[in-house]
């Protein structure tokens, strides 16, 4: 059954068929908040909540769009708002090398292999919008017009973005000088 | 990221694919969530939305607490009509009106319009900014500030839409364009342009010093 067919029977009052659109989008939408907010419980917490957004907001859901892509819009506006409230309270993106290096391990059950750790750790510390971009990009393997569609920011910045964030996790990794 | 040149210096498509597949590959081995998860988030979902008043039909017509401020904002925007200049006589055509009122009135002007001082002692310039629209923020961006919409938010100067920035600048060839309200970049396009590198339009400066 496609998404909208899925969408058109939410809408009926079937709740098992948003069940299945849950099933279908978790994990995509709880690996994006992860990398976007670098813990576990914070990932769950605003996928929990994008999800109730997007049930309620079901009936202005627009068919042309992509339901993955209405959902992302959504996803990456909670993002912003947690790291928002998040800055309020204290950073816990660590810029220091040392201090990373010292941080204990990622809570179990979300620890990548040693080869990844390291590039997870660099993205963690790009500025949030450039994280973002790069997620979005590379991560997610999305077209510039869908980032934009998805982000509401302008193509133009969003190149910019994937570039500057590029360059900056090359420094990062010690692939290039900065 | 500049050569001597002061031109943007771009990494070769096989390294960006490189890291892009390299990103993909740590995105992809990202552990799942325990089996069920889902099932209980969705339950979760629709709990709460049970326990929510719906928000669907006639849900929107509840009265809400904010009705008041809106029909008082809307009460004073008719009555004072602030995007009216004062002493237009209603009905003139678009083009009387644009005579009558000069290139200044704020409805006649279509684009944005700039300008760039470099103030005394020459190691810094402003930015001046006038819009045709009302803006919530803007900022200057460039190859001083590493096109950072963050880095150098400019000042709104007064209610008519300009906003204003000061920049210490080295002396040689700068590159720079303005970042409304976050999302939409825009160029000054009565200012000197650089060829559009793949991000877009920029405006250049000039600033001339000993050093250079």
């Amino acid at each position: 059954m496609t998404d909208a067919e899925l969408v058109a029977l939410t809408r009926d009052g079937d709740a098992d068929a948003f069940g299945v659109l849950v099933s279908r989008y978790y994990e995509a939408c709880r690996r994006f908040a992860y990398h976007m907010l670098g813990d576990r419980s914070d990932a769950e917490d605003v996928v929990q909540e994008t999800l109730m957004r997007a049930y309620r907001a079901i009936a202005r859901y627009d068919e042309r769009d992509q339901f993955r892509g209405w959902l992302f819009r959504i996803l990456t506006n909670q993002c912003r708002n947690a790291l928002t409230a998040r800055g309020r309270r204290t950073r816990r993106f660590v810029q220091d090398e040392v201090a990373l290096e010292q941080a204990h391990a990622p809570a179990a059950g979300l620890q990548l292999g040693t080869e990844h750790a390291a590039l997870s750790r660099a993205i963690a510390q790009l500025d949030s919008l450039q994280r973002e971009a790069i997620l979005l990009k590379y991560a997610e393997g999305l077209e510039y017009t869908e980032m934009s569609a998805i982000t509401g920011v302008g193509e133009s910045a969003l190149k910019m973005r994937v570039k500057r964030g590029s360059e900056r996790l090359r420094v990062i990794l010690g692939t290039r000088d900065e | 990221m500049t050569d001597n040149t002061g031109m943007l210096s771009f990494p070769t498509p096989d390294e960006d694919d490189v890291l892009a597949a390299q990103i993909a590959a740590m995105y992809a081995a990202t552990p799942t969530a325990d089996a069920g998860t889902a099932e209980r988030v969705a339950r979760a979902v629709l709990a709460d939305a049970m326990h929510t008043p719906s928000r669907s039909a006639f849900g929107v017509l509840r009265p809400r607490w904010w009705w008041g401020a809106v029909a008082a904002t809307l009460l004073v925007a008719v009555t004072m009509r602030p995007w009216r200049a004062v002493g237009r006589v209603v009905g003139t055509t678009a083009s009387s009106s644009a005579s009558a009122n000069g290139p200044s009135d704020g409805a006649t002007v279509a684009q944005p319009s700039g300008m760039v001082t470099v103030l005394s002692g020459g190691d810094e310039v402003r930015f001046d900014l006038k819009l045709p629209a009302k803006a919530r923020e803007v900022a200057i961006v460039g190859d001083f500030n590493g096109w950072d919409e963050k880095a150098t938010p400019m000042l709104r100067r007064n209610a008519d839409n300009s906003w204003s920035a000061q920049v210490p600048l080295t002396p040689g060839r700068h590159v720079y364009a303005f970042v409304v309200d976050g999302t939409r970049w825009l160029v000054d396009p009565l200012a000197p342009q650089v060829p559009d590198s793949g991000f877009g339009p920029s405006n250049a400066v000039m600033v001339e010093g000993a050093t250079q």
